[in-house]
C-alpha cells in the first residue's frame, strides 16, 4: 500500500476511535461522582440540588448527557471550570500552550541526548562513553522524578540562586505580546533577545527534569539497538567497499538502529505528557498538568473530561505519525496489514 | 622469503599468519600459520569443514576481524597492486585485457601492518570482497543505487567529477560529496541552487555509473533495479548486485566467502558461471572459499584444503582431485554425493573439528585419521612439497624417521 493512502485510511478511521474513546472517557467520569459536587455544599437542601441538577441537565438519561456533551464540543463548547472560573475553552490553551512548550523542549533534550549518548555508547562498548550513558541510563530509570525535581530546586534556585521559578519574569513578560501562548516563539516574534533568553532560562531546569526520564529509555534502546547492528554482515560489507568508519556508523548502523528507537521514543511521549503534572507542580509552572491536578483534587468534571480527551486524541496521533516514520525508515514494514 | 620471479606471478602471499580469538574457554587458534600464494590471475580454492578457518584467512585480507575479541597473533599478508599498463599507460590493450592495468614489479604492501587510511583505500577498490549471504550483507534500508554509489564515491571521485562535467578541482560541499566525507549542513547547501545543479549532474552520472556496473552482471533492466530495496529483490539477484558491487572498481583481488551456499542450486549454477566469466575478462585473481569440493572442482585452477587452522595439502586442481595426498582430503572427497549415493548417505568423516584452544603437539587430524599411528601424536607434520607445486601436511608422504609411520594400506582406526 502507498503511504499517502496508508495515512488517509488511518485518518478516516480517527473520528471512529475519537467517538469511542469519548464515550469511555464520559462513562468513567460519571462513575466518579456527580459533575456537580464543585456546585454543592452541605447548607443545600434537596430541592435546592434538584435545581441545579435540572439546570445542568442531570435529570435526562444519562445517553442523552453524553450527546449534549458531545455536541457542546463540536460547537467549542467544552463546559465550565470551577477550579479557574471561567469556561473551559477560554483557559485551555493558555494552558495547553504552557505544557507544549515544556514537552517540546523536554521532547528535544530527550531526543537529541538519548540518541547521541546511545550512539556513543553502542560504538564504543565498554568503554567511557558506554558507562556514563550507563549511569544515566540507571538514574534516569530509577529516580522518582519528583525527587530529582527537587534536587535540581534546592540546588540551583534554593541555594546557588542562579535558577529561576516559574514560567517568566513579570517585568519581562508585560514588555512583549503573547500571541501563540509559546513564550519562546512570542519571544522571537517580537525579536526580543532579552525575553527569548527569559524563556529559554526557566525552561531549562524543567525541561531537564522531565526529559531526563525519556532520555535514559532511549539512550538504552538506541545503544542495544545499535550494538546489534554493527554486528550484522551489511556493516562489515560496508567497511569491505573502503568505508570511512564515521559513514559506517552513521549512515548504515545508526539509521538502522533508529528504526526500533523510533518505537520507543512514541512511548516516551506519554511518559513526558504524565511527567508534566508532577513538573509542574514542583516548578509552578502554570500549564495543563497543574491545572489538571487541581481539577482532580476539586471533583471539576468538565476540565478533566476536556483533557482526558484531549490527550486520547493526542496519542492517537502520535502514534499515527510514529508508524509513518517508522515505515520510512524502514521499507520492508508493510503498511496496513 | 620469495625469490624475484615467484613473487612477480603472485598478487598476493599469506605467510605464517596466525589470527587468535580469545574466549571464556582461552585462546581459540582459529588460524594457526598459514601459508599460501595467489598466483595473478587464477582461481584459488579454499576448501575445508565448517568452523576450519576460511572465513578468518578471508577476511585477513581486508582486516575485518573483529579485534577485540580476535588477535592478530602474527604473520604476513602481502599484496601486490596492479599498476598501470606499461604497454597502453592505463588506456586499456589486449595485454591487460582493456583494464588499463597489470602486475607490476613494485614492493608489496603488507595488509596487517599498512595504516587503517592505506587500508581503507584498498578495501572495495584493489581487493573486494562478496559474502556469503547476501540478504544479510546489503543494507536493508538503503537503496541498491544508494549503496552502490558508495564504492564509486569512495574511490572513483575524479572520474565522478569528470563524467558530470565539473572541474577536478571542484571543492566545497559538492567535493565533499562525490568524495563522501559529508558535513554537517552539507545536505541543506546542496538542495538549494547555486549547488543544486552540480549536485544533480553528480547524481546522474552516479546513475550512470552504477547502471554500468549492474550491467556487468547481466540483471535486467539495471536502471530501475537501483531503486529497489534488497528485500524486493531473489537471493540471486541480490547477490549479482554484491558482485557488480565487488567488481565496480576492477580489483585485483577478489575474495569470494561460500557466494553460493545461501542460494538455490539452480541459481548457484548461473552465479559461478557469472563469476567465472567476470573473473576471466577482467583478470582478477579470486580466492574462492568453499565447503563444496564438487564446486571448487568446476571453478578453481588450484586448491587449498584448509583443517584446523592449517593447510593441510594444496596444489592444482588436477594433481589433488587425481591424487590426493592427504587423509581429510580423501575423507572430504568421499563425503561429496554423487549420483550412486542415496541423499543423506554420505560417508561422512566421523568425529568434528577440535577445539582449537591450545592445541597441542600433534597432528590435528589425529583422533579422526583412519591411518593415524602413535608417531602422528606425538609430532606435529608440516605443509611440505610432495611433487612440483603440491604439498601435504602429513606423515604419510612425509615420515618423521621413527618406527611406526603411518600409511595409506594401513587402517589403524
Ligand atoms: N568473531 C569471532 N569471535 C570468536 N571466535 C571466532 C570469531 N570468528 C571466528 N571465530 C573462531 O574461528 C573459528 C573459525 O571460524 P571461520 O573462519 O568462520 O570458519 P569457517 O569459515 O571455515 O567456517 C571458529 O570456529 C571460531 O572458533
Ligand atoms: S599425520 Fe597421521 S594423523 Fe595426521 S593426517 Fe597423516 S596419518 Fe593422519
Ligand atoms: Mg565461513
Ligand atoms: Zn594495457
Amino acid at each position: 500500500m502507498q503511504l499517502r493512502d496508508y495515512i488517509f485510511r488511518r485518518l478516516l478511521v480517527l473520528p471512529i476511535l475519537i467517538i469511542g474513546v469519548s464515550i469511555v472517557v464520559f462513562t468513567l467520569t460519571r462513575v466518579g461522582g456527580s459533575p456537580i459536587g464543585i456546585y454543592l455544599s452541605h447548607e443545600m437542601t434537596p430541592s435546592e440540588v434538584a435545581e441545579i441538577q435540572a439546570r445542568f441537565g442531570l435529570d435526562q438519561p444519562v445517553w442523552v448527557q453524553y450527546l449534549q456533551w458531545a455536541k457542546g464540543i463540536l460547537q467549542g463548547d467544552f463546559g465550565y471550570s470551577g477550579v479557574a472560573a471561567a469556561p473551559v475553552s477560554d483557559i485551555f490553551p493558555l494552558k495547553l500552550a504552557a505544557t507544549m512548550e515544556l514537552a517540546a523542549a523536554a521532547g528535544c533534550v530527550a531526543l537529541f541526548l538519548g540518541i547521541t549518548l546511545g550512539t556513543f555508547a553502542g560504538a564504543r562498548r565498554n568503554r567511557l562513553p558506554d558507562h556514563i550513558t550507563r549511569i544515566v541510563a540507571v538514574s534516569g530509570a530509577s529516580l522518582p522524578q519528583f525527587w530529582f525535581g527537587i534536587l535540581l530546586l534546592i540546588v540551583f534556585w534554593a541555594q546557588l540562586g542562579i535558577a529561576p521559578i516559574g514560567r517568566s519574569d513579570a517585568t519581562i513578560f508585560a514588555s512583549i505580546d503573547h500571541p501563540t501562548g509559546l513564550y519562546t516563539i512570542d519571544a522571537i516574534l517580537a525579536a526580543s533577545p532579552k525575553a527569548f533568553w527569559d524563556a529559554v532560562w526557566h525552561l531549562i531546569l524543567p525541561a531537564l527534569t522531565l526529559g531526563y526520564g525519556a532520555t535514559a529509555i532511549i539512550a538504552r534502546m538506541m545503544r542495544s539497538a545499535l550494538v546489534e547492528e554493527l554486528q550484522q554482515d551489511y556493516v562489515d560489507a560496508a567497511r569491505a567497499k573502503g568505508l570511512a568508519e564515521k559513514i559506517v556508523l552513521k549512515r548504515h548502523a545508526r539509521r538502522n538502529a533508529l528504526v526500533p528507537t523510533v518505537t520507543v521514543i512514541g512511548l516516551t511521549f506519554g511518559f513526558l505528557l504524565q511527567g508534566t503534572i508532577t513538573i509542574e507542580i514542583i516548578y509552578r509552572w502554570p500549564g495543563l498538568g497543574r491545572w489538571m491536578a487541581d481539577s482532580v483534587l476539586r471533583g471539576d468534571q468538565g476540565t478533566l473530561m476536556t483533557y482526558v480527551l484531549f490527550t486520547s486524541v493526542l496519542f492517537l496521533l502520535v502514534n499515527l505519525i510514529v508508524d509513518v516514520v517508522y515505515a520510512n525508515l524502514d521499507r520492508r514494514v508493510t503498511l496496513g496489514k | 622469503m620469495l625469490d624475484a620471479t615467484q613473487a612477480s606471478e603472485n598478487v598476493a602471499s599469506v605467510r605464517d599468519l596466525k589470527v587468535h580469538f580469545q574466549s571464556k574457554r582461552g585462546v581459540v587458534h582459529a588460524v594457526d600459520g598459514v601459508s599460501f600464494d595467489i598466483q595473478d590471475g587464477e582461481t584459488l580454492g579454499l576448501v575445508g569443514e565448517t568452523g576450519c578457518g576460511k572465513s578468518v584467512t578471508g577476511r585477513s585480507f581486508l582486516r575485518l576481524l573483529p579485534v577485540p575479541p580476535g588477535i592478530l597473533a602474527g604473520g604476513a599478508v602481502s599484496f601486490r597492486p596492479h599498476g598501470p599498463c606499461t604497454a597502453c599507460e592505463g588506456a586499456g590493450c589486449e595485454a591487460c585485457a582493456k583494464t588499463g592495468r597489470r602486475a607490476s614489479g613494485d614492493q608489496p604492501v603488507d595488509l596487517l601492518s599498512i595504516s587503517l587510511q592505506d587500508m581503507r583505500r584498498i578495501r572495495g577498490d584493489r581487493i573486494a570482497m562478496i559474502f556469503q549471504d547476501p540478504g544479510k550483507a546489503l543494507n536493508p534500508t538503503l537503496t541498491i543505487g544508494a549503496q552502490m554509489s558508495e564504492v564509486f564515491l569512495q574511490h572513483r571521485t575524479a572520474e565522478l567529477l569528470d563524467r558530470a562535467g565539473l572541474p577536478p578541482d571542484t571543492a566545497g560541499a559538492v567535493r565533499r560529496f562525490a568524495a563522501q566525507e559529508p558535513r554537517f549542513g552539507d545536505g541543506l547547501i546542496l538542495k538549494f541552487p547555486p549547488k543544486r545543479g552540480q549536485r544533480a549532474k553528480l547524481q546522474v552520472a552516479l546513475n550512470q555509473m552504477v547502471t554500468e556496473a549492474l550491467a556487468e552482471t547481466q540483471v535486467p533492466n539495471p536502471a530501475k533495479l537501483m531503486d529497489r530495496f534488497p528485500h524486493e529483490l531473489s537471493g540471486g539477484m541480490r547477490q549479482r548486485v554484491m558482485i557488480a558491487q565487488a567488481l565496480a572498481c576492477n580489483p585485483d583481488l577478489l575474495i569470494a566467502d561460500e557466494p553460493t551456499t545461501a542460494l538455490d542450486v539452480t541459481v548457484e549454477a548461473r552465479i559461478l558461471e557469472l563469476i567465472r566469466a567476470l573473473q576471466q575478462r577482467r583478470k582478477t585473481s579470486v580466492l574462492y572459499i568453499s565447503h563444496d569440493l564438487s564446486l571448487v572442482r568446476r571453478i578453481c585452477d588450484r586448491v587449498a584444503v584448509m583443517y584446523a587452522g592449517r593447510i593441510v595439502e594444496i596444489g592444482t586442481t588436477e594433481d589433488v582431485f587425481a591424487n590426493p595426498r592427504h587423509p581429510y582430503t580423501r575423507g572430504l572427497m568421499a563425503a561429496v554425493p554423487t549420483a550412486g549415493t542415496a541423499r543423506g548417505k554420505l560417508a561422512a568423516i566421523r568425529g568434528t573439528v577440535p577445539e582449537l584452544v591450545d592445541p597441542p603437539l600433534e597432528c590435528r587430524f589425529a583422533g579422526r585419521c583412519p591411518y593415524e599411528t602413535a608417531t602422528c601424536r606425538q609430532n606435529d607434520p608440516s605443509l611440505q612439497p610432495v611433487s612440483g607445486g603440491h604439498s601435504v601436511a602429513c606423515f604419510i608422504d612425509h615420515p618423521t624417521g621413527s618406527q611406526d609411520a603411518p600409511s595409506f594400506d594401513r587402517v589403524t582406526e
